[in-house]
């Protein structure tokens, strides 16, 4: 029908174009038959062909009628007061897409978990890119469980950001032991992650693999948080020093 | 995932130093933590080890074959919560067939997940658990 301006649109809404044009074939179709009406009889001599493919004599009333029933419009067609068929030739349409009034709805619901999971937004700020104050890679974290067990300390080694999944990797030392986890951020059996001990530099690089080596490995960090824990309730032990670390609740036990 | 021919650290003072799995116990496929295998002793731990073996003794020799339970592993173990943990290395405890463990100490971290495999007595016997 209309192949030029067909053409001429975007190749991303392919699917929707394509759907488009079925549907104006579709109108097209029962706009052609409409004016036949082949269900009450008239007098006047039927317009169609005699015999062809698509029309035979009937029986009964011994009158040529179209092999196929004519439908009418469907009332919930999404295009068909916007697509006037004259008027597609002079000037071809938007591509209309279906995804325009149905945004990708798996944002919102990160979004909201969020919200549920972080009301305070402080996990979200601990981790966030715009936050300066942020932990980075090649800092010392600890996590503290709110299922008991010690606090784990580590280095951060990556940033897994994925909205709710988003998840760190810290790498510790337990009885001389390398250990490394991944917590979820937030997941409400995490109940604090506090930042130790900051980088001296800034990491050069996203994952921190090669602390894996052993040239690299920093090895046990139990001291560093033994010093921090210390120079922590030498400084106060009720109010927190700001920016000094970040918790999300008060723990239960030290 | 550990499978036929892994070396494992033993980490108890059963006598063991370094064991080799030859069977995983019970299923097909490689064993995790709190997994049972069956493993041949490749080396001895020396009597003058720090803190190891002067309690009980050597129990077991090289060659001997016998049944552990892996306690660290390399691969990573997920959590129900989203959680996973990986050890630097791959380390066992030696049990006899009744489940019972030959030696009487255990130095080194020890998977959580020896809880839920109802492994208390390693458990009891562990310095520490992550």
């Amino acid at each position: 029908m209309n192949v030029a301006p067909i053409s001429r649109r975007p190749l991303a809404s392919l699917k929707g174009t394509v759907r488009k044009v079925r549907q104006q074939r579709l109108l097209a179709r029962s706009m052609a038959t409409a004016s036949e009406p082949t269900s009450t009889p008239t007098n006047s001599p039927s317009p169609l062909p005699d015999h062809n493919f698509f029309t035979f004599p009937d029986r009964k009333t011994s009158r040529i009628r179209t092999a196929f029933a004519v439908y009418s419009l469907p009332r919930a067609l999404p295009s068909a007061s916007k697509t006037t068929l004259i008027k597609t030739d002079t000037s071809p349409l938007p591509p209309q897409t279906l995804a325009a009034p149905h945004p990708d709805p798996l944002p919102a619901l990160c979004r909201k978990q969020i919200s549920l999971l972080d009301p305070t937004g402080a996990r979200t700020a601990l981790f966030a890119r715009t936050n300066r104050d942020a932990a980075r890679v090649g800092d010392v974290l600890m996590v503290t469980h709110r299922r008991g067990g010690e606090p784990f300390a580590g280095v951060l080694v990556s940033i897994r950001r994925a909205g709710i999944d988003t998840a760190i990797l810290l790498r510790g030392r337990l009885t001389k032991v390398p250990v490394e986890m991944w917590f979820k951020v937030y997941n409400r059996n995490v109940a604090g992650i506090e930042i130790v001990k900051r980088a001296k530099k800034r990491a050069r690089r996203a994952r921190l693999t090669y602390l894996r080596q052993p040239k690299h490995d920093v090895g046990d960090v139990q001291n560093v948080v033994f010093a921090w824990k210390k120079s922590r309730n030498v400084l106060s032990t009720k109010t927190r020093a700001p920016g000094e670390k970040q918790r999300f609740e008060p723990k239960a036990r030290k | 995932m550990i499978q036929l021919k892994t070396m494992l650290n033993c980490i108890d003072n059963s006598g063991a130093a370094l064991v080799e799995c030859a069977m995983v116990v019970g299923q097909k496929r490689h064993a995790s933590i709190g997994d049972r295998i069956v493993v041949v002793v490749q080396e001895q731990r020396s009597a003058h080890a720090a803190g190891m073996a002067s309690a009980g003794g050597t129990k077991v020799k090289r060659g001997d074959i016998r049944h552990a339970v892996v306690v660290r592993t390399r691969y990573r173990v997920g959590r129900r919560d989203g959680s996973s943990v990986r050890f630097d290395d791959n380390a066992c405890v030696l049990i006899n067939k009744a489940g019972d463990p030959i030696g009487s100490r255990i130095n080194g971290v020890v998977g959580q997940e020896l809880r839920t495999k109802k492994w208390s007595k390693i458990l009891s016997m562990a310095p520490m658990q992550v």
